[in-house]
């Protein structure tokens, strides 16, 4: 199961447009999920609007809300997600083998059978959320708390029972030409990014679209592969302890 | 299908379930939460609690936990009564029919009676928790809303939408009340999750204005459980429980039945005037003593009867 999760605070406003990089992603495989974080004012009318299309588009869901929200509603998202997948193929095969829409046609006896086995595959099975996050100006006094959601995302993710990775990037990227930076390659343990967004240089643009074909190419690159060559994931956790050996991964 | 914003079903209304056949009156409404509506029934001339959800699977989840507890706790009465859908305005409705759990959450059960009777309640809850870890569930969402009190300390939980298997994520949890918010331990279900949330609900109930302040003031990385200890320290009610809590809330206590143990003894240590620290008694505890010496003299009373 492969999911981006769009952190972002307003309209996108270079390169393609973001609702169809989000379908792409979509029809490639990966459920497209987005935050819309503003704490006083509103993302706009606008903002809002393409949030909700994006998300629509991507196969999944979006929410905007307050940073003091945010951690439990990345949180909800995914594991909501992860439910929605899983209950969308075991629906396909029960119309293929009984011919019914869904679960709630079977008898209930039936019904709690095959809820178990979409439990377990909920837990059992492999995820991976790719957090992609906004790293324009007005983002910056949001970024302790998309930093917090990040770590408890990671929490849930170590607590399930299958195998499970995040990885992080944040956009625009540092030279003109990237729409988006890795900053966290496939991980099951992310811990504080601090170090990391307090080197951002926060930039005007916001190349959203870009940004998520870019991350849709990743997961196809790695294929998901949690890295476990001794430099990777390990030193990029400890990051904040000998002050940043960054993974140079530029995209 | 509805959301808690969505309009409740008057009293009176009927479900009539489509597999099973049963038929449900709506007495009203027990309580909303994020997975349905909780209405008081009667079926014939029997009550008990119907929960109409929001999603089959997640209703369906709920009740395969509460069949599963019914399975393993073959000498008590089941608790799980149906399970089926109901057709209202020309939309299915799942739904399932439980027996019906009298009292009010802790917090309010407080309020009403007094903080003396938390040894009491909380040495009820530690042995349900139990009971249920045994069974191979960690509870998941210990929180006021979910701990119904009744008479004389009576404990019952309601909503299992939290219960996990052990060893799996936690389902469901509220964030003040989870391990993982407070850095103190993974969000991972083994016994000691639930203890932890215990004694978080014990300050929620106890010293709930200055938890809340804490939540707010307090930064993402300095969450620790140090913080909570030190609201149980500078509190009266709280500081008799102070080791208690502070094992709790730091995951030294392996399983529900050892920490159950534990608060028994520090309840009775209390209750002793000369192991007391200090000799004094504190009030809470002074009550308890009363009830005790009561229980004694029933119990005496009873002896001699036969
Ligand atoms: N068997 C019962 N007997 C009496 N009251 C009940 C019973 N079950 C639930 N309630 C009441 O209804 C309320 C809501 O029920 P419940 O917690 O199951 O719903 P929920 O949608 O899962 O809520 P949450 O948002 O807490 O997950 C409970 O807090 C409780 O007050
Ligand atoms: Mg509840």
């Amino acid at each position: 199961m492969n999911q981006i999760l769009l952190i972002t605070d307003g309209g996108s406003n270079v390169g393609e447009s973001p609702v169809i990089a989000a379908a792409q992603a979509y029809a490639e495989g990966i459920t497209v999920n987005v935050a819309g974080v503003v704490d006083d004012g509103s993302v706009g009318e606008q903002g809002a609007v393409e949030i909700a299309e994006i998300a629509r588009a991507g196969g999944g869901m979006s929410r905007i809300v307050s940073t003091r929200l945010l951690s439990q509603t990345v949180q909800m998202m995914t594991r909501q997600t992860v439910q929605g997948t899983i209950r969308q193929a075991v629906n396909q095969e029960l119309r293929q083998l009984l011919g019914v829409e869904s679960v709630a046609e079977l008898p209930p006896a039936k019904r709690a059978e095959v809820v178990r086995v979409m439990e377990d595959l909920s837990e059992n099975s492999p995820l991976r959320v790719a957090l992609l996050i906004d790293a324009s100006g007005s983002m910056k006094p949001k970024l302790a708390a998309v930093e917090e959601a990040i770590r408890d995302l990671g929490l849930s993710l170590q607590a399930r029972k299958g195998e499970s990775a995040v990885a992080v990037f944040h956009f625009p990227g540092e030279l003109s030409n990237e729409a988006c930076m890795l900053d966290l390659d496939w991980t099951d343990a992310p811990s504080r990014l601090g170090a990391i967004f307090a080197k951002l240089r926060m930039k005007g643009t916001t190349p959203t679209g870009p940004a998520l074909l870019r991350v849709v190419e990743f997961f196809r690159e790695t294929c998901g592969k949690i890295n476990t060559e001794p430099q990777q994931p390990t030193t990029l956790i400890k990051r904040d302890d000998n002050g940043g050996v960054r993974s140079d991964y530029v995209v | 299908m509805i959301t808690s914003s969505e309009k409740q079903l008057p009293p009176g209304t009927v479900l009539r379930g489509k597999w099973n056949g049963k038929r449900y009156r709506l007495e009203r409404l027990l309580g909303l939460g994020a997975n349905g509506q909780v209405y008081l029934a009667s079926n014939g001339s029997r009550t008990c609690a119907v929960k109409i959800g929001k999603e089959t699977e997640d209703l369906q989840a709920e009740a395969n936990v509460l069949a599963s507890l019914d399975q393993r706790e073959r000498r008590r009465p089941p608790f799980l009564l149906d399970v089926d859908d109901a057709e209202l305005q020309g939309r299915r409705f799942p739904f399932y029919a439980m027996q019906y759990v009298p009292g009010s959450p802790v917090k309010t059960y407080l309020r009403q009676h007094g903080a003396q009777w938390f040894g009491v309640i909380g040495y009820r809850l530690l042995e349900r928790l139990a009971e249920l870890h045994e069974a191979g569930w960690v509870f998941g969402d210990v929180k006021s809303d979910n701990v119904l009190v009744s008479d004389y300390g009576r404990v019952a939980l309601v909503d299992y939408g939290g219960a996990t298997g052990i060893g799996r994520g936690v389902r469901q949890f509220t964030e003040i009340y989870d391990r993982g918010y407070w850095a103190a331990g993974s969000r991972t279900a083994d016994p000691a999750y639930d203890v932890f949330a215990v004694a978080v609900l014990w300050i929620h109930a106890l010293d709930g204005k200055r938890l809340l302040q804490l939540t707010r003031t307090l930064l993402p990385q300095n969450r620790h459980p140090r913080e909570l200890v030190e609201l149980v320290r500078t509190n009266p009610t709280l500081q008799p429980m102070e080791s208690w809590l502070d094992r709790a809330l730091y995951g030294r206590f392996q399983h529900a039945r050892e920490a159950g143990e534990y608060w028994r003894a520090l309840v009775h240590a209390a209750a002793h005037p000369k192991t007391a620290r200090e000799g004094q008694v504190p009030g809470w505890m002074a009550g308890l003593l009363a009830a005790s010496v009561l229980l004694c003299g029933t119990a005496a009373v009873i002896w001699f009867l036969h």
